[in-house]
């Protein structure tokens, strides 16, 4: 094509167009950063460093240097490294020498996915290729044939596989990986940062494990770990591993100019303060790239915004590139079908990729020129991690972060200093969830008996080990506990969701060839696959006829209409037990344990287009009940005269804004931390807002919310007080608030709300 | 809340099995109903201050289990010792002494370090009578000496098992790694698994090949009165709490029976291979060539073939075919081809048919040249397939690639000819 333009061509353009101009509310350019490096070291084997130089590298980045230096004098490690900076060095330097020093030295590398791995298998292989030293490296996961499984127990130097497997096949195996464990010196921890929340949690316990079983054969690793940039690397990789770490952050990598846009698209209804959808400015700004053939990554906030940008561009740009040239990428795909897009990504032959968070991960896709995101990926963390998939390694980069209607979007858009000033958010884990730990205690009883005082990651285990011989699943016999079960406890623990079981999704379009295109959790089916509702695949819509909740199985059959359907999810909350309490003459706050009954009610139909609601119907599913801790905020009951209504309606906005600036504060993904306004709560009789953990038993995130609610309520009152609205908007209280006092209602609310320590009396 | 009171709430969201209020019983170094043990032969083993138990039950070797005797284990042994035949179930050069009839019973039916051995049982040759001997796991944590006195007790070099190679053997193997340092070493071993011999000699008219399945219908054996073995995790872990022997008792009778079955499927199994069976099926005989065959042992496996030959079944024109192999492998086409031009007439087993008609079309075109009978044999097993028969590996587009090839030579021979 002849008048295809450059990006900076594009970047010309668009700092001219005026239409363009007025919605750019930053434009943040990020310059070009010169390597710092250091020269190889002294001590490095030949092999290694006839290796290097046959990828072109005589020198390596201070930060690798740094690696290599400490790691060999056994110090863990963690290292910070963004995208493209070379991280897999850090490691893979002093490990494999190491293992060239003594061949009997084992290295277990954890990469959170299989895709990862068999990434970083080529990686290592080519490396041991080129210089062809005698070091065996293999991934070891659920596709490792059968025949070889032994020869990479026995003989593999690196072993290559990630948290599940060693969760459910190595650990509860470790008699045939004796010669991994008795001379294991190094476990790798890659993306370490994905080890949050309940994840990290699990995955915590499973490197107790780890350990438990290394001590049984008397060895104790080092801990190398890398991990994207968030604010307390190393406390994570330090709670995660239990040991103590030194930090490296000094990335020597060099990075080409970037130009980070913050795009606040347009208003369309001043009085309502109703901006145009995130989804169409993205699709906009995305074809124009695509059009310049631009390699274009655009993330999306759920699978159905995936969905839904996919059709649009794929029809948008199908004459000029063809449908195959612009692909979906989320988590309910085969894995065949990633590959696939991976592999064309890299080569070329995909221009555009519309993605979920899934492709935040170090996924190798080579580099891409630009980055749109739709809407805040909910973190600061996540924001790095997929603006990095623009310009990974030198020239210059375009990313776009288009801001939604949504209160955490527009405060983050309007605040870039928030942004690019403060530091990215905490990951936190609490591996001592009760119910995490009693799973990975059952696990640790299969693989060895606990010895009477024997301590699990510091903690004491009598109590739990007493239990569990209650429940007759472990045996006391003199000091030591069996296990005494004819279950295998690991394959009925999963490390990634709260629910086991997923359901899967079954195409009979063709009823002659009737086939499983995807898989689910259990909770978002309860949303997202219910009869009736439109579930999208790569582009195209199914409807779903039935869902067997008995089974775990949903049938859907392709269909082609112009809406897609959102489900509502009603929640009851029982106040079982109080932890904390903060009380004040007119507020009452609080921590503890809570029922939750939540179910999926109705689901509306919204056009495609228009977002208007053409139709609904009812969701016969039964109940799921959860068990979890919960902070609460209650006002005293006598406030009848703003009447029941407008205070219904008011809790239902200081929830919406609640639910947007409290992951903020604890920093946590959205989904992780569910808002609950109750007008009348169970246990109180007062108006409440309920925060609770999404998952069973909590991984801490109300708590630390009850910690910081005064200052939660601050930011939220702050919020909707700039909002640039009348009387609300879905960017501060949200849609369900329809009476015309509803902003200032939130805004006394929250006031009411924060006169907590400062004990006043609310009257007048 | 203690955690313990937690812990009760979060029952619901932790998955192991049902509940009970039963306190476990401190364990005891008295042997608990010591003399409802004796009467079965139940002996405690102490060692370093811990024990196992052990049973041991004699059998004379006139004793009837199903259509066999006992003794016909030695005769079995003796006619490997007179046989040259190589095999992996021959003795040849082992006394019958030497063999161990090993089962176990675990606590679990998958592997993984967790799931225990709580009997190894185990039977030999000695003095002329069969010893069972039943190591018994009295609770868990009494393994040393368990291992301790089993290992000291067999050869495990010469263990007889059903799949004990991918089962019992590994486990014992995942136990041993756990308590290495207190017991013998355990070193590399030959195994004479029957687990695979069964399944090649019968899974044509078997449908599953669990032990008890080929006992009954292979050596007729009834058991009376049987625990399944599915059960033997749950009665072993009442016992450990209970300490009543009875329900151990009943597991320890089906280990027995289990291992007194190895005994007579070895001697069954051997009858069958060195053909001393008379009572063995044209099909059995069958299965024996193809095993012998795979093994390399032609020429025993010809006799065999040879010898089931001229029958109608299915075995005896597939014995044919194998044959029609055999003499082309040693460059005798024309025995070769005329054994598969039998098989090919015979319009009994229509898959055999087609495979012997593709056969014989190969060695007519490449070794005899004639073309217009390897068409002929072309035409025959095309017309089968559209007859609706098939064959798992032979497709009609590749016969059908033969005859066009065959036609080619024609017209090139033909155009030739005229030439000259």
């Amino acid at each position: 094509m002849n008048n295809r333009k450059s990006l900076q061509t594009i970047l010309e353009d668009l700092k001219l167009q005026e239409s363009f101009r007025e919605n750019i509310v930053h434009w943040h350019t990020i310059e070009a950063k010169p390597a710092k490096t250091d020269a190889l070291p002294f001590v490095l084997h030949p092999k290694l460093v006839e290796a290097l130089e046959k990828k072109g590298i005589d020198k390596l980045y201070t930060h690798q240097k740094e690696a290599f230096e400490l790691v060999q004098k056994n110090k863990s490690i963690v290292a910070v490294t963004p995208t493209a900076s070379g991280k897999t060095l850090c490691y893979n330097l002093p490990i494999i020498q190491s293992i060239l020093t003594n061949p009997n030295n084992r290295a277990l590398y954890i990469f959170p996915t299989k895709a990862l791995a068999q990434d970083q298998k080529s990686e290592i292989n080519e490396m041991i290729q080129s210089s062809e030293m005698s070091l065996n490296s293999y991934t070891y996961d659920g596709d490792t044939p059968a025949n070889i499984r032994q020869k990479v127990r026995k003989a593999g130097h690196i072993v290559i596989t990630n948290p599940d497997m060693l969760h459910s096949a190595i650990l509860p195996h470790h008699t045939k990986w004796v010669s991994l464990f008795e001379n294991l010196k190094y476990v790798v921890i890659d993306e370490l940062h994905i080890y949050r929340g309940v994840f990290g949690s699990h995955v915590a316990n499973v490197i107790r494990r780890l350990k438990r079983i290394c001590q049984y054969y008397g060895s104790n690793p080092v801990f190398i770990c890398t991990s994207a940039t968030i604010a307390n690397p190393l406390e994570l990789a330090e709670n995660l591993t239990e040991v103590s770490m030194e930090l490296i952050d000094n990335n020597g990598a060099p990075s080409g100019t970037k130009h980070f846009l913050f795009y606040n698209p347009p208003i369309v209804n001043k009085p309502l303060n109703i901006r145009r959808s995130a989804t169409l400015e993205a699709r906009s700004l995305a074809a124009n790239l695509l059009k310049n053939k631009l390699q274009t990554i655009i993330f999306a906030r759920s699978r159905v915004r995936v969905e839904i940008l996919l059709s649009y561009l794929q029809e948008l740009v199908k004459n000029q590139l063809g449908p195959k040239s612009i692909r979906g990428y989320r988590g309910g795909y085969l894995p065949t079908e990633r590959r696939e897009i991976e592999k064309g990504l890299r080569n070329g032959e995909i221009y555009g990729v519309v993605s979920t968070n899934a492709l935040e991960l170090g996924v190798d896709i080579g580099q891409l020129q630009a980055c749109i995101m739709t809407g805040y990926p909910g973190n600061i963390a996540s924001v790095w991690q997929q603006a990095g998939r623009a310009g990974r390694r030198h020239g210059e980069s375009l990313v776009i972060l288009v801001a939604s209607s949504n209160p955490l979007d527009q405060y983050i858009i309007q605040h870039p200093d928030y942004f690019f000033k403060k530091s990215p958010e905490t990951a936190r884990i609490n591996p001592d969830n009760l119910i995490i730990l009693v799973d990975h205690i059952k696990c640790a009883a299969f693989e060895l008996p606990f010895k009477q005082e024997e301590q699990f990651g510091g903690l004491d285990t009598v109590e739990i080990l007493e239990y569990l011989t209650e429940e007759r699943v472990l045996f006391q016999n003199g000091d030591k506990w069996y296990w005494m079960n004819d279950s295998f406890p690991a394959h009925n623990i999963s490390l990634r969701s709260a629910s086991q079981e997923n359901v899967i999704i079954i195409d009979q379009t063709n009823i002659a060839a009737v086939k499983v295109i995807g898989e689910m959790d259990r909770f978002s089916a309860m949303t997202l696959l219910h009869d009736e509702a439109i579930y999208l695949h790569q582009g195209n819509q199914f409807q779903v006829e039935k869902l067997d909740w008995e089974e775990k199985k949903a049938f859907v059959r392709e269909v082609d209409v112009d809406y897609f359907t959102d489900a509502n999810l009603a929640v009851q909350l029982k106040v079982l037990e109080v932890d904390k309490q903060r009380c004040v003459e007119n507020v009452e706050m609080a921590y503890g344990d809570v029922t939750v009954q939540a179910m999926a009610t109705i689901f509306k139909k919204i056009k495609f287009e228009t977002h208007e609601n053409i139709g609904s119907g009812p969701i016969h599913l039964p109940e799921e009940e959860l068990h979890t801790s919960s902070a609460w905020i209650s006002l005293e009951k006598d406030l009848k005269r703003i009447g029941q209504e407008r205070l219904e309606q008011g809790l239902i906005g200081v929830a919406h804004t609640l639910k947007h600036i409290a992951p903020l504060h604890v920093m946590c993904d959205p989904q992780d931390v569910h808002v609950v306004p109750q007008l009348k709560a169970s246990h109180n009789e007062k108006p409440t807002i309920f925060f609770y953990d999404r998952y069973p038993g909590g991984v801490g995130l109300s708590e630390r919310i009850y910690t910081g609610l005064e200052n939660i309520i601050l930011q939220a009152s702050k919020m909707v007080e700039q909002c640039q609205c009348e009387t609300g908007c879905p960017s501060c209280i949200g849609t369900d608030v329809v009476n015309n006092e509803g902003k200032s209602d939130v805004l006394k609310l929250l006031a009411l709300f924060s006169e907590v320590g400062n004990c006043h009396d609310i009257k007048g | 809340m203690t955690l313990k009171g937690k812990l009760n709430r979060f029952k619901s969201h932790m998955s192991h099995n049902e509940q009970s209020d039963k306190k476990a019983i401190d364990p005891e170094v008295n042997l608990p109903n010591q003399g409802r043990w004796e009467k079965e032969g139940v002996t405690p083993y102490f060692l370093d201050g811990e024990f196992c138990l052990i049973r041991k039950v004699k059998y004379p070797l006139s004793f009837k289990h199903g259509q066999y005797r006992l003794s016909d284990y030695l005769e079995a042994v003796r006619i490997w010792n007179e046989s040259d035949l190589k095999h992996p179930l021959s003795t040849k050069g082992y006394k019958a002494e030497q063999l161990f009839f090993f089962d176990t019973e675990t606590t679990g039916l998958g592997g993984g370090v967790g799931n225990s051995i709580f009997i190894l049982g185990q039977a030999s040759l000695i003095e002329n009578e069969i010893v069972l001997t039943q190591h018994i796991l009295p609770h868990p944590g009494a393994e040393i000496p368990l291992y301790y006195s089993f290992l000291n007790q067999v050869d495990y070099r010469t263990l007889v098992t059903y799949n004990g190679k991918s089962f019992d053997w590994p486990q014992v193997k995942t136990r041993h790694t756990l308590i290495r340092d207190h017991v013998p070493k355990l070193p590399e071993f030959g195994h004479f698994d029957l687990y695979h011999a069964a399944k090649r000699m019968w899974k044509h008219r078997l449908e599953r090949m669990k032990l008890s399945v080929v006992e009954k219908e292979v050596l007729g054996v009834e058991r009376i009165d049987d625990v399944p073995g599915f059960l033997a995790p749950m009665i072993y872990f009442d016992y450990v709490e209970r300490k009543d022997p009875e329900g151990m008792i009943k597991i320890l009778k089906h280990n027995e029976i289990d291992i007194l079955s190895l005994i007579t499927l070895y001697a069954h199994l051997s009858f069958q291979i060195l053909e001393v069976d008379r009572n063995q099926t044209i099909q059995e005989k069958y299965e024996v060539g193809r095993w012998l065959t795979s093994l390399g042992e032609i020429s025993s496996a010809q006799n065999i073939y040879m010898g089931i030959v001229n029958d109608d079944s299915h075995a005896s024109v597939s014995s044919q075919i194998q044959l029609g192999y055999i003499f082309k492998k040693q460059k005798d086409f024309n025995q070769s081809l005329d054994y598969f031009i039998k098989a090919a007439t015979k319009p009994v087993f229509s898959d055999l048919q087609i495979e012997a008609c593709v056969e014989a079309a190969k060695i007519l075109e490449h070794q005899n040249k004639d073309f217009r009978a390897a068409i002929n044999y072309c035409d025959i097993a095309i017309d089968l397939i559209h007859q609706g028969f098939e064959h798992k590996k032979i497709t009609i587009s590749e016969i059908q690639k033969r005859k066009d090839r065959n036609h080619k030579k024609i017209h090139f021979l033909d155009k030739r000819k005229i030439h000259e």
